[in-house]
């Protein structure tokens, strides 16, 4: 079977997470940094469940209450023209 | 910068029924969507009610918003909210235009699409299920000549509905082909316990189709195993669950898809390949509460798998534990835009109450959760059997964490 | 407009709908006042509104209501705009997104390209040797 991607935003494959979690083997988080799974564009919105999931079936982390993969500001990515306030008052 | 009462984030029917309990009690409201159009998710839906009467979403949707343009409510579509400040005594919505300053925020930005990775998926023309849902109801473009569902679901199968009555061609809705992320998905056993929970309450076809299952396991494992090679016919369209998708082909756009026969535990038999030319793929891999803005406020989550996924920990009034923080709507767990509407009619009658010194407004509180219930009973579409139990379980973290 | 939905049994007909005139990557397309950019693309059956930064995989629309990003182009000059949450406008000019420059990657071969349009040059010349 054709190789399939988890992430389309920074096109990371399931053999990339599977390899780089052999070779590391690390938690769910360092994988995360290491294949840049979820991190892409759209925050991880389309692929963080289906990262989760592949996350803690290598890693066998137990998934928590918390967001396993944490969400931080800003939740759009966003143009420096408008962060630095040339739209603002 | 103006101090407003509340910032509503997110005018899908949570959102807009919130803003006209508000303006009704003369609140000042800022409803911020990134959507052109208010109405949100509600806007693509359409289906048949038990009673034979069409649930027209576009039609909810201008009831909604003719209701908060005649209280004055101030819409700003187009608006994307990046992060949710919290400062002393009030928050600080930052959008891409500007910041808006409001003494109490909602949050009702609804959900998200779960996706099923299969080969092949990245190509132009395969889509989320409710991408084909949009673009054919509320833009009124076929997303192409023929297409396939991937997934089956309450969402998908009633969406393929829709798309067969806007007479978009569909070859059939099939299973993605097992992987470790669509495994409850691409799980015919699991696949069919869910569409016989739902088949007694959900709209006529529906009925027919659980029918055919019976209640007993036995029957259910005998279906599995001798389901019918065309599939079970649903509208005179195939609804295969002994068959998945394993492949998506095309070089620049999808061209066709590689199907292959599947155990009843969802296991790829060898050697049954077989070619389906299609022009579109739709992937239906379900809904997750989307709360990424109650995250970075601080909420605590919790996973509840009867909500669909992380929720915010709020009660039946709709407050999270951080003051002035409320939530209304599929945030909250994936529900029927009904539902919604009346949560999010809970969660403005709970800001008034916050705000205003008005005696009255306990009272109506309490009645609008009252109907939340109702509406719950007597929803015609539940996304999960053991709703009740969930919405129990968050209440009680809720009081638990403010003990 | 062969992709259109004109006539529904229950959210019925489109009728006297104003046209709008814009160009995407150069060519002019017509669509509804109404339309988004990447409804607007799809009556007039264009699919790939962007190609992948790095690798120059083809994209289109996915979620359709700006959770993806995966429509993203520029509208107007400005870069990131997403097609299915920008409705179109008269003359609006769209670009869809192509291969950006990987200066970092180990693997590019001879001197870097030490300006955009030297990059963008270059570029121009692998295609053309490609065609």
């Amino acid at each position: 079977m054709k190789d399939v991607i988890i992430c389309r935003c920074e096109e990371v494959s399931l053999t990339d997470l599977e390899d780089a979690a052999k070779k590391y083997n690390c938690s769910a988080r360092e994988l995360k940094l290491r294949t840049r799974a979820g991190m892409g564009f759209c925050g991880g919105r389309t692929c963080r469940p289906a990262v989760d999931k592949v996350l803690t079936s290598i890693t066998g982390e137990d998934p928590t209450n918390n967001i396993p993969l944490k969400v931080a500001p800003p939740v759009r990515p966003l143009s420096l023209s408008d962060l630095g306030g040339v739209n603002h008052d | 910068m103006k101090m407003h009462d509340v910032v509503i984030i997110g005018a899908g029917p949570a959102g807009l029924s919130a803003a006209i309990q508000c303006r009704t009690y003369d609140l000042s409201v800022v409803v911020i969507d990134e959507f052109p159009k208010a109405g949100g998710r509600l806007l693509g839906q359409l289906h048949e009610e038990p009673n034979g009467e069409w649930w027209n979403g576009i039609k909810e949707s201008n009831l909604l918003i003719e209701e908060a343009e005649n209280l004055k409510t101030d819409i700003r579509l187009g608006v994307s909210v990046h992060h949710v400040e919290r400062l002393e005594n009030h928050y600080v919505v930052h959008t891409n235009t500007e910041h808006v300053a409001a003494k109490t925020v909602l949050i009702a930005t609804g959900a998200a699409e779960s996706a099923a990775p299969i080969p092949g998926w990245t190509l132009p023309g395969v889509m989320s299920i409710g991408a084909a849902q949009v673009m054919t109801n509320v833009h009124r473009v076929s997303v192409g000549e023929k297409g396939i569902v991937v997934g089956v679901n309450v969402l998908s199968a009633a969406i393929a509905r829709e798309l067969q009555l806007a007479g978009v061609d569909l070859h059939s809705m099939a299973l993605p082909a097992t992987n470790v992320v669509s495994e409850d998905q691409s799980n015919p056993r699991a696949v069919m316990e869910r569409l016989v929970r739902i088949a007694h309450l959900a709209p006529s076809k529906f009925i027919q189709f659980g029918s055919k299952f019976a209640t007993f396991e036995f029957v259910r494992n005998i279906a599995l195993n001798f389901y019918p090679k065309d599939g079970i016919k649903m509208w005179d369209m195939p609804i295969h669950l002994r068959k998945a998708i394993k492949e998506i082909n095309g070089t620049d756009r999808v061209e066709s898809v590689t199907m292959v026969d599947v155990t009843p535990d969802g296991d790829i038999i060898r050697n049954t390949e077989r070619t389906i030319e299609v022009d579109f793929v739709c992937i239906a891999g379900g809904l997750y509460p989307l709360g990424e803005l109650a995250a970075v406020v601080g909420c605590p989550f919790e996973y509840n798998e009867a909500l669909g996924g992380h929720v915010p920990i709020h009660n039946e009034a709709m407050e999270t534990p951080i003051d002035g923080v409320y939530v209304a709507g599929n945030i909250t767990g994936i529900e029927s835009a009904k539902v919604a509407r009346e949560q999010g009619k809970v969660a403005g009658l709970s800001i008034v109450k916050a705000l205003t010194d008005n005696a009255e407004v306990a009272e109506k509180v309490d009645a609008a959760i009252t109907n939340v219930q109702q509406t719950r009973d007597e929803a015609t579409i539940q996304f999960h059997p053991e709703i009740n139990e969930g919405r129990a379980t968050i209440s009680a973290s809720f009081e638990q964490l403010i003990k | 407009m062969t992709k259109r939905i004109i006539d529904h049994p229950v959210l019925g007909t489109i009728e006297n709908e104003r046209t709008v005139t814009f160009t995407f990557d150069g060519k002019t397309y017509e669509g509804y006042e109404r339309d988004t950019i990447a409804s607007a693309l799809l009556a007039n059956d264009v699919r790939t509104i962007r190609r992948h930064e790095a690798t120059g995989n083809p994209r289109s629309i996915y979620c359709n209501i700006g959770h993806c990003f995966e429509c993203r182009c520029t509208v107007n000059d400005v870069s990131n705009i997403r097609a299915c949450l920008t409705l179109i406008e008269e003359n609006m000019v769209v670009k869809s997104g192509d291969v950006q420059p990987d200066p970092l990657n180990p693997n590019n071969e001879g001197p870097l390209p030490r300006t955009y349009e030297e990059y963008a040059e270059r570029k121009a010349g692998d295609t053309d040797e490609n065609a």
